[in-house]
C-alpha cells in the first residue's frame, strides 16, 4: 500500500519531454479548447482541488456622469455614485452571461480597472472562468466571480470557504469650500483642512457601508482583498471620491477547515547587499 | 503561428556555422533547459517593420461611409434620434472592425516569427524557448518593427523533428512544470482586433458633457451605449482570432493588453492585443495532491 505523506516517484523529466515533443507528429488529441490568463502554478493549484480553467471572459461598461456635478453643491455627488454603482453592476452582469455561456461556474483572477473622468465612469473586468472539472454549465445568475487569484481561490476551497461574488461600494463627496475669511486667515498656518478629512471620512463610511450591503444581498459573511483607492481628482478640485471592492466569501458547509500550516526554515542565506549610503 | 521564412541572410549561415552556442536564457533557465534534456542551439531571431497604409485615419474621412462598414467585419450603426439640426450635428455614428489594421500588424508578426523560425530551423533546431516580441514605433506615419527573439533548443536523444520547431514564451522551471502536467508547447499565438468609433450626437454629447441634460443638477446617469459595444466586440474579435489560431488545443497564460486612443470626443480607436502560449495536452492529466501550506520562518 502506498503511503499518501511519501511524494510520487518523479517521472523522468528527459524520457518525458522527449515523449511529448514525439507526439508533436501524431493526430491532436481531441479535446475542449480552453483559453486562461492562468500560470502554470496557478493552473495545477486548481488542479489539486479538482477545478479547471474554461475560457478567458470580461465584462465592460461606462456610464455618462453630468460634468457639471463636479463644480458646486453640499453633501455627496448623488449622480457621479450611482454612475460608479451601475458600471460595476453592468460590467458584473455581463462578465457572468460570458462566464455561463462558456459552461464556467465562476470567475477567478479578475483584474478589476476602473477609471473615473469628468463625463464618464468606466468599469473593465477580465478573468479566466473556471469549473469544476466536467462540471455541466450552470446559469448566469450562479456564477461567482472573484478576484482572488487562482492560488488563493483553492487555499479559500480547502479551508472550507466559497467565493459568492464581487462586492463594490463608491462614494464621491463635496468638500465644502471655506470662507474667503477663513482662506485669509489660514494662509499662513499649518492647519487641518476639516472639510476635506470630513469629506473624505463621508466617502469612505459611504462607500465602505455599501460594498458591505452587496455582501450581505449575496448571503456572504464577509469581504476579502479589500482594495480601496481614494483622494482627489484633477477635474474635481473640491471633491474627494472614495471607491471599495473585494470578494464576498461564506463557510461553504459551515466548519472552516484548519489547515495547520507547516513552520519551515529556509537555509538560504539572505542576499546582503552593499550600502554605499553607509561610507562614512 | 505561421511556417518558416526562406529569406535567411548569409552572414547569418555563416555565424550558425561557426560552431559556439549563443542563448538569451538566464543562468537558472539555461541549468532547467539542461535538466529537461534541451540543449541550447542557438540564439535567433526575426525582424520585420510594416507600415500602415490608413493607420489613424483623421477627422476629414468621416462622412465616407456611413453605412458601408467592413465587409464579413463587426459593424453597428447609430442613428441620430433628433432629425436634421445643422451641418456639425453627427446625425450617424458607427462601430466597425478594422481588418486592414489587423492585417498588417499579423502580416508583421507572422514575417518576423517565421524569419525567426528560419534561423532555428538552419540551426538545426526542435523547439524556441523564451521567446520574446517587442513592437516599436518607427515614426509617427504608422509605421511598426516588430521583433521577436528567443533559443533555439534541440531535444538530445531525439530523433530529428519532423515538423517546423515548436514555440513557447516560457523557459525554465515554468517550462519544465508545462511538460510535467502532461502538455507539450505547439506555438506562440498573437493576434490583435481594431475597432474604430465614430460617434453619433448622443455619443458625441455624453462623452463630452456626460448627460442628455447637462444643465441639470440632478441629471441621470445613462449607459454609453456606443462605447461599451466597441469595447465589447473588440474583446470578443481579439478572442475568436485566437480560438481560430489555437483549434482544439489549449491557449495557456495569456495576455490581453488594451491600447485606445481618443481622436475627438467618442471617436476612438480601439486595441486588443492578445498573447499566450498554445499547449496540446500528450497525456491524461496526473492531478498534484493539495498543495501543503507553509509559513516561512526566516
Amino acid at each position: 500500500m502506498t503511503n499518501p505523506e511519501l511524494p510520487k516517484e518523479s517521472p523522468d523529466l528527459k524520457a518525458e519531454v522527449r515523449r511529448a515533443v514525439a507526439s508533436l507528429a501524431d493526430t491532436p488529441r481531441r479535446g475542449d479548447s480552453t483559453t486562461s490568463d492562468l500560470s502554470i502554478d496557478e493552473e495545477l493549484n486548481l488542479h489539486s482541488i479538482g477545478w479547471e480553467p474554461v475560457e478567458l471572459v470580461s465584462g465592460v461598461s461606462v456610464f455618462s456622469v453630468p460634468w457639471r456635478v463636479w463644480s458646486w453643491g453640499q453633501g455627496e455627488i448623488e449622480a457621479a455614485s450611482a454612475a460608479h454603482a451601475q458600471a460595476f453592476r453592468y460590467a458584473i452582469a455581463r462578465i457572468h452571461s460570458e462566464a455561463a455561456g462558456a459552461g464556467g461556474h465562476g470567475v477567478v483572477g479578475v483584474r478589476v480597472e476602473r477609471a473615473v473622468h469628468a463625463t464618464h465612469i468606466e468599469v473593465s473586468l477580465l478573468g479566466t472562468a473556471v469549473r469544476p472539472i466536467g462540471a455541466v454549465p450552470v446559469a448566469p445568475g450562479e456564477v461567482f466571480v472573484s478576484d482572488l487569484s487562482a492560488r488563493d481561490f483553492a487555499l479559500l476551497v480547502v479551508s472550507g470557504w466559497q467565493p459568492l461574488g464581487l462586492a463594490s461600494g463608491a462614494s464621491f463627496v463635496y468638500a465644502p469650500r471655506r470662507a474667503v475669511s477663513a482662506v485669509l486667515q489660514q494662509r499662513t498656518q499649518n492647519v487641518e483642512l476639516t472639510n476635506f478629512t470630513e469629506a473624505m471620512y463621508s466617502a469612505r463610511e459611504t462607500a465602505m457601508a455599501r460594498m458591505q450591503e452587496t455582501a450581505l444581498a449575496l448571503k456572504g459573511t464577509g469581504v476579502v482583498e479589500v482594495k480601496v483607492q481614494e483622494g482627489p481628482m484633477p477635474f474635481a478640485t473640491h471633491a474627494v471620491a472614495f471607491a471599495s471592492w473585494g470578494t464576498v466569501v461564506r463557510l461553504a458547509n459551515n466548519v472552516h477547515r484548519h489547515i495547520q500550516p507547516k513552520m519551515v526554515v529556509s537555509l538560504d542565506d539572505p542576499v546582503l547587499l552593499f550600502d554605499a549610503q553607509t561610507l562614512g | 503561428m505561421g511556417e518558416p521564412a526562406n529569406d535567411l541572410p548569409e552572414a547569418a549561415e555563416r555565424r550558425f556555422s561557426a560552431g559556439a552556442f549563443s542563448s538569451g536564457l538566464s543562468v537558472p533557465d539555461f541549468a532547467a533547459c539542461l535538466e529537461m534534456g534541451l540543449e541550447p542551439v542557438g540564439f535567433v531571431q526575426g525582424f520585420c517593420a510594416m507600415q500602415w497604409g490608413w493607420y489613424g485615419m483623421s477627422g476629414y474621412q468621416r462622412g465616407m461611409s456611413p453605412y458601408g462598414g467592413t465587409a464579413g467585419g463587426y459593424v453597428e450603426n447609430y442613428q441620430c434620434p433628433h432629425g436634421m439640426r445643422s451641418v456639425d450635428h453627427r446625425s450617424w455614428g458607427q462601430n466597425y472592425q478594422q481588418p486592414w489594421v489587423e492585417k498588417a500588424w499579423t502580416d508583421g508578426f507572422a514575417s518576423a516569427y517565421s524569419r525567426m523560425l528560419e534561423e532555428a530551423t538552419a540551426l538545426g533546431a526542435d523547439g524556441v524557448v523564451g521567446v520574446v516580441d517587442t513592437f516599436a514605433h518607427l515614426s509617427e506615419e504608422g509605421v511598426v518593427e516588430f521583433h521577436i527573439h528567443g533559443t533555439a533548443v534541440r531535444v538530445q536523444d531525439a530523433p530529428p523533428t519532423v515538423l517546423w520547431p515548436w514555440t513557447t514564451y516560457l523557459a525554465g522551471q515554468r517550462l519544465a512544470k508545462i511538460f510535467e502536467a502532461g502538455y507539450v508547447p505547439v506555438c506562440i499565438v498573437a493576434a490583435i482586433s481594431s475597432v474604430r468609433v465614430w460617434a453619433y450626437c448622443v455619443t458625441e454629447y455624453l462623452m463630452s458633457r456626460g448627460g442628455v441634460s447637462a444643465w441639470s443638477m440632478d441629471a441621470e446617469v445613462t449607459e454609453i451605449e456606443q462605447i461599451v459595444s466597441a469595447r465589447t466586440a473588440a474583446r470578443e474579435i481579439v478572442r475568436a482570432h485566437a480560438r481560430g489560431v489555437v483549434g482544439g488545443d489549449a491557449l495557456h497564460g495569456v495576455d490581453l493588453a488594451i491600447r485606445e486612443r481618443e481622436f475627438e470626443q467618442g471617436d476612438l480607436e480601439i486595441e486588443c492585443l492578445l498573447r499566450g502560449n498554445r499547449l496540446r495536452r500528450f497525456k491524461d492529466f496526473d492531478p498534484l495532491p493539495p498543495p501543503q501550506p507553509t509559513v516561512r520562518l526566516s
